[in-house]
């Protein structure tokens, strides 16, 4: 039985990859200078995890959608896709930044390595369009345990 | 050390360490699926894996296929055909399953395949049908 799909605008979605890549990489980095910027992690963890649940709220996309397509500065490029895979992979990426916020002041080598695992994953999605967490939804998917 | 060198090195573990798993599980499954048949056929053919939730197979994958031309392409859903899914070990989308003729796995591509890898994979098994003919 095959689900249905709709348009997805994956411009949107690497909107989304970039914001998360370059939030960690100036939390990261920053931090070395100024350990504040450290703060950008639980806010980039909130920013996904309540995006997943609440797309309109999604900040990076709606950023896209609501300025940079409007000014014709990333063009559009839907594809016949299911939004819930992607949706899937941004809710873990919340929640691996929120582990990683709970580890960032008792244990910060290991906060920093989630959120540097997290931002390189969306990296990977952004340059090979490899997404790790829609093979995890698959797998899921396929074993029953989730359902679109 | 500061930790975000640690973590650096950590990440830098990990990714390494995913890395090999995937090359393990990869060579494992091909392994696998080396005896693994399916329908005879007049020509060699390919058997692609995919599924709703894979975003690839469409952007890459479909676009890869069809620049292959006039080559028989049996679409499966690897989520609904589970059972032709673990006959071949699909663990990952897209899988692309270049058959013999003769309705033996030749190759076995697991993540996505560019167009002149699965073309070179083709004439291979054209190549073995016509000298498994000739012999």
């Amino acid at each position: 039985m095959s689900t249905p799909t709709t348009v997805v605008d994956h411009s949107a979605l690497k909107v989304n990859q970039t914001g998360i890549v370059a939030t960690v990489l100036v939390a990261f980095v920053g931090s070395l200078a100024w350990r504040p910027l450290l703060v950008l992690i639980p806010l980039l963890a909130i920013v996904l995890l309540v995006g997943t649940f609440v797309p309109r709220l999604a900040l990076f996309k709606q950023f896209y959608f609501q300025v940079l397509k409007p000014r014709g500065i990333v063009k559009p490029r839907p594809v016949q896709d299911r939004p819930e895979p992607h949706n899937f992979a941004q809710g873990l990426g919340g929640v691996f930044l929120a582990v990683a916020s709970v580890f960032l002041i008792p244990v910060p080598v290991i906060g920093l390595a989630l959120a540097l695992l997290v931002a390189v994953l969306a990296f990977v999605n952004l340059a090979f369009g490899y997404c790790v967490g829609c093979q995890i939804f698959f797998q899921l998917e396929r074993r029953g345990l989730l359902r679109a | 050390m500061s930790a975000q060198l640690w973590a650096l090195a950590a990440v830098g573990l990990i990714v390494l360490a995913a890395a090999s798993l995937e090359n393990l599980r990869s060579r494992r499954a091909r392994r696998l699926v080396a005896g693994a048949t399916a329908a005879p056929a007049q020509e060699p053919y390919i058997l692609y894996f995919t599924g709703d939730s894979c975003t690839v197979c469409r952007t890459h994958q479909e676009p890869a296929l069809t620049r292959l031309g006039d080559v028989r392409i049996d679409k499966i859903d690897a989520v609904a055909d589970r059972a032709l899914a673990d006959r071949f070990h699909v663990y990952t989308l897209p899988t692309t399953v270049v058959m013999a003729s003769d309705g033996r796995a030749l190759h076995v591509n697991y993540g996505y395949a560019p167009a002149p890898k699965l073309e070179r994979q083709l004439a291979e098994a054209r190549g073995s049908a016509l000298s498994a003919a000739t012999a």
